[in-house]
């Protein structure tokens, strides 16, 4: 469960390029929803995501994870509740590591490291069993660089180092934004099976309004760092990305000009 | 090239293997350009030698240094992740510092050696020729043993961490890597080493100078470079290793740069030799990668 309360946060304030990127956005997702987010550019949802990670600590408002106050812990102390996916394939692995070196970082997401190997070979076997799930064939590659890899492969093993180990939340930041559509489509999938076993309270922004509609059971829509739109269940269903275009300018009052949103 | 300045080069080259791995932890592995090995060396000589001068054990001596330096990298460290200053003018900061700290350490710019026991006495006894042999022979095994240690180490769930803190800190945070406790322990770390390497350094040259640490970074990270250029590896044993390698490697071509009579180059054109050396490393891989293309295009 995750409840965000009047989250507010301003870059440069007393500036002239302030910027009110969240003006009190709340938001309550209930334990094993999966949430899809959508949003016009500067509407606030990287900001959102990284507040909910500790990546930025808001201003004023409150955030609980499973009723856990998390508002004042920066990303390290709060790791161990919430897993993510960056944007970026580069990201969410060490390129210089091993493919079992950046598992075994992700084994341990969380926990205290001590002086025990990082990688033994019961760790290796289930690694080993974890990666064939992908079908790409990684499991007998442990030991290759993941700078070896490609952005498509990098983000799947991405997704498999923040399902590792149970978390209270799973942070997908338009993790297939930097895919080819083939590949974007197959890391999807692999979302959805991911999110479906571990049963997983998931928030995942992304920039198409199709993706925000076909995966997951609700959606909000983010603007000018509020929520102004919240669908799920039957009318949700019921929808399409033309009626969710049409509610978020009635809603708004006013046309959408970003193309990216009306593309994807 | 005699046989002594052959040992003595030896020698050398594997007191400042030691303080290669130190500047390997910090420049490579951390990512954090650290010149606290200027002030850290000398400081860890300084703590050794008056210990040693003292009447205490040399080996609680070289303990003591190591300690005396792992402060000193915490501090860099510290002023850079606490206070947010740049990397690079806080361990300026400390280096500075430590000229002060060691001359009050000292009591005087130096403090002789000559007669007092070290880590070394023991095997040479009362036959003085036997040092040739025993100084670099244990100086070795003290070499083996630091890195070993450090390949084990960063096999570790804990040296994982601080690989990951260097390589890429927004993802280690992810992971729940408290990755400013990492570059506190990893630049005590460092500078431990290298405090060592002063220590041992002290015991071989029959005292401390307060002059002894400058250029320190420079020959490290000569050491690193010259290893990284000739085995060039991923992997972290590897590495390592190449390091020790270079540093030797290094001290052996200056050796054999002075002694050969025809290039008339003297004691004094160290530094010069130094940087020209550093040089060619760094512009070799480019080089290689060019022949290589060369050779590729035109296949002859």
């Amino acid at each position: 469960m995750m409840h965000a309360k009047g989250l507010l946060k301003t870059f440069n304030p007393g500036t002239p390029i302030e910027n009110r990127v969240l003006r009190g956005l709340d938001l309550h997702i209930e334990t094993g929803q999966f949430v899809t987010v959508i949003g016009s550019n500067g509407a606030g949802k990287s900001t959102f995501l990284n507040a909910i990670s500790g990546d930025l600590l808001v201003d004023s408002g409150s955030l609980h994870l499973d009723g856990q106050d998390v508002t004042r812990q920066n990303a390290w102390q709060r790791a161990g509740l919430v897993a993510r996916v960056f944007q970026d394939p580069m990201a969410g692995t060490c390129e210089a590591l091993t493919i079992e070196e950046n598992l075994a970082l992700a084994w341990q997401r969380g926990e205290r490291r001590g002086l025990g190997r990082a990688v033994k070979a019961e760790l290796r076997e289930l690694f080993r069993e974890k990666l064939s799930i992908l079908k790409l064939g990684l499991e007998n590659r442990l030991t290759d660089r993941i700078g070896l890899l490609s952005g498509g492969q990098r983000q799947a093993v991405s997704l498999l180092m923040a399902s590792l180990k149970p978390s209270r939340m799973l942070l997908l930041d338009e993790h297939t934004a930097a895919l080819d559509p083939k590949t974007a489509a197959f890391v999807l999938e692999l979302t959805d099976q991911v999110v479906a076993e571990g049963k997983l309270t998931t928030l995942m922004v992304t920039h198409s309004m199709r993706q925000a509609l076909d995966h997951g059971d609700r959606t909000v829509m983010l603007h000018q760092g509020r929520v102004v739109l919240d669908v799920s269940g039957e009318e949700r269903a019921r929808m399409d990305v033309p009626d969710l275009l049409a509610m978020f300018e009635r809603t708004r009052g006013e046309a959408i000009t970003d193309d990216a949103l009306l593309l994807g | 090239m005699s046989l002594i300045s052959l040992m003595g080069a030896l020698e050398i080259g594997l007191i400042f293997a030691l303080v290669a791995l130190g500047v390997l932890i910090s420049f490579r592995i951390l990512n954090f350009p650290d010149l606290t090995a200027d002030g850290s060396f000398p400081l860890g000589g300084a703590v050794a030698a008056i210990m040693i001068a003292g009447g205490q054990s040399p080996w609680l001596a070289c303990a003591a240094a190591m300690l005396a330096g792992a402060a000193a990298g915490w501090v860099t460290a510290w002023l850079n992740v606490r206070l947010n200053i740049l990397q690079l003018l806080a361990s300026i900061l400390v280096m500075i510092a430590l000229y002060s700290i060691n001359l009050r350490v000292m009591g005087a710019p130096n403090v002789a050696l000559i007669g007092s026991p070290t880590v070394f006495s023991p095997l040479i006894g009362e036959v003085s020729e036997r040092a040739m042999w025993v100084q670099p022979g244990v100086l070795a095994a003290i070499v083996v043993a630091a890195k070993l240690l450090l390949d084990a180490y960063f096999a570790s769930q804990s040296g994982l961490a601080m690989r990951a803190t260097g390589a890429n800190p927004r993802m280690a945070r992810a992971q729940g890597i408290s990755t400013n406790r990492a570059i506190l322990t990893g630049m005590a770390l460092s500078n431990a080493l290298i405090a060592l390497g002063g220590a041992l350094y002290v015991q071989t040259q029959g005292g401390a100078d307060i002059s002894m640490g400058v250029g320190t970074i420079v020959v490290g990270l000569a050491a690193v470079i010259i290893g990284e250029t000739l085995i060039p590896s991923r992997s972290l044993w590897v590495i390592t290793l190449a390091t020790v390698l270079g540093a030797i490697l290094y001290r052996l071509f200056i050796a054999l740069a002075l002694s050969a009579d025809f290039i008339g180059l003297q004691a004094q054109d160290l530094n010069l030799v130094t940087a020209v050396l550093v040089g060619l490393a760094l512009v070799l891989p480019t080089l290689k990668a060019k022949l290589r293309k060369t050779v590729k295009g035109n296949p002859a």
